[in-house]
């Protein structure tokens, strides 16, 4: 996988009193409004997750997935990870998973483009 | 330090965006290392992948670059800015005071660091170039939009483009060559790509016949995958073949001689140099002298692209690269 191509984050996988995070990077080559961001689908241990009380944590802010597509002027910079927070949920500290991601980027200054960029990775569960 | 009066050879940090995104380098580490190589000192950077605080970088961030351009000896010379006008996808793009606003904040942003001119890009419609131009003149910093493939010398839009400028009359706009719109040949390094990822021999040759075919590059896309289908052929290993219609164009090289009066920078785009100290894709010898000769005294910078099929961390290319111009600026 090229690093343009990579959207789980390093940080990978955590779990606190609040839910589990999961770290996400922009596949593109250039930061981008969060805006022009889709998290389009996210399945763990073959389970199609329900996004709809998902929120994207990115710098101190926190905007439900709904909303994403608001935010035309909050810039998720190329080189840092956002997190997607899914409240409710847990795991085990320490337990493996296979989580798979879909990113959707659509380039704001290119019309019509919209690249979906998959990623299959086993993530081990961090406190 | 010798007076050299003809164009000069550096480098866009974009050729370095895999290391970039691995984070094998923050900026500090990665302008020491460009430094460290003799890669510039001319460098052109883009806003929005370098610098976290684009489109509006604050007075201490800008002093603290400032730093670093003076610690290491680099010259800021390009800013690549963007022209965002759809910011919501699927939807009308933004109104264009707010477009306009969009640019005035990174050509702020863009002085305030010390660059002396910005690219900008056609998405911006050319009817705004009148509420944009005064202020890039007030701010003393120059224009250059991206004739970048599918678009060249002689494409509608640049011809509209032209017009304008003639009619606005001032230095403060021009225009910024990018290579990859009259490549002579698809990349082997790019087709070998494909082929790692699996695509057939017969989907290549395919690929190039499409290739040189008249059309908008999303038509020849479009094209080459309705056949693809039709043969069998992996629509992943469409889409690793499909990417050659949207960085390259084959148009004339020697076509880049009406625009090289409004030049002010270049994007030497490459994919792969050869053994042979020549680039696999696009014609330099035949490009470069048109500007050598035609009076051009900014900057190239080095363009690797590679990154878009290859993870390797473009050091090696750009050394090789720069090396060729060189050569070729110098008269050899």
């Amino acid at each position: 996988m090229l690093p343009v191509e990579r959207v789980i984050g390093e940080e990978g996988l955590a779990v606190n009193a609040d839910g589990l995070r999961l770290a996400m990077r922009l596949p593109w080559y250039r930061s981008l409004p969060f805006s022009t961001v889709e998290v389009a689908s996210l399945v763990i241990d073959g389970e199609p997750i329900d996004l709809s009380e998902a929120n994207v944590e990115y710098e101190g802010h926190s905007w439900p997935l709904a909303e994403l597509g608001e935010q035309t002027n909050a810039f998720w910079f190329v080189r840092d990870s956002a997190f997607l927070h899914l409240p409710g949920r847990t795991a085990a500290p320490g337990s493996a998973h296979e989580v798979a991601l879909i990113v959707n980027v659509s380039p704001p200054y290119i019309p019509g483009m919209k690249r979906a960029n998959p990623q299959i990775e086993v993530l081990h569960v961090a406190a | 330090m010798t007076l050299n009066s003809g164009p000069q050879v550096g480098v866009t940090f974009y050729s370095f965006t895999n290391p970039w995104l691995t984070r094998k380098f923050d900026l500090a580490g990665l302008c020491r290392e460009v430094a460290r190589r003799g890669m510039g000192p001319n460098i052109e950077i883009i806003g929005f992948q370098s610098f976290k605080e684009f489109p509006d970088i604050s007075d201490d961030f800008a002093a603290r670059f400032k730093d670093l351009m003076a610690e290491t000896g680099l010259n800021p010379v390009s800013c690549a800015i963007n022209s965002d006008r759809f910011l919501k996808p699927g939807q009308q793009p933004i109104d264009d005071a707010s477009l306009v606003e969009y640019h005035k904040r990174q050509l702020r942003s863009a002085k305030k660091m010390g660059f002396s001119l910005v690219r900008y890009q056609f998405a911006l419609p050319v009817e705004l170039l009148p509420d944009i131009a005064p202020y890039a003149e007030e701010l003393d910093i120059r224009m250059g939009v991206e004739v970048h493939a599918p678009m060249w010398a002689g494409h509608p839009a640049v011809q509209a483009y032209g017009e304008m400028y003639a009619k606005l009359d001032t230095p403060y706009l021009g225009w910024i060559p990018d290579f990859g719109g009259t490549a002579s040949r698809i990349p082997e390094s790019m087709l070998n790509a494909a082929r790692a990822v699996g695509a057939k021999e017969s989907l290549l040759d395919k690929l190039k016949e499409v290739w040189l075919e008249p059309g908008m590059s999303h038509e020849k896309a479009g094209r080459l995958r309705e056949w693809a289908l039709a043969e069998g052929h992996d629509p992943a290993h469409i889409q690793a073949a499909s990417l050659a219609f949207f960085i390259l164009a084959n148009n004339d090289p020697k076509s880049w001689a009406t625009l090289v009066d409004r030049t002010i920078h270049i994007h030497g785009k490459f994919y792969g140099m050869g053994a042979d100290g020549r680039e696999e894709a696009i014609d330099y010898e035949t490009i470069l002298p048109l500007f050598r000769d035609g009076g051009f005294t900014g900057t190239m910078v080095s363009e690797w692209e590679g990154h878009a099929y290859l993870a390797d961390d473009g050091f090696d290319q750009v050394e090789a690269h720069q090396a060729m111009c060189r050569r070729i600026f110098a008269g050899g």
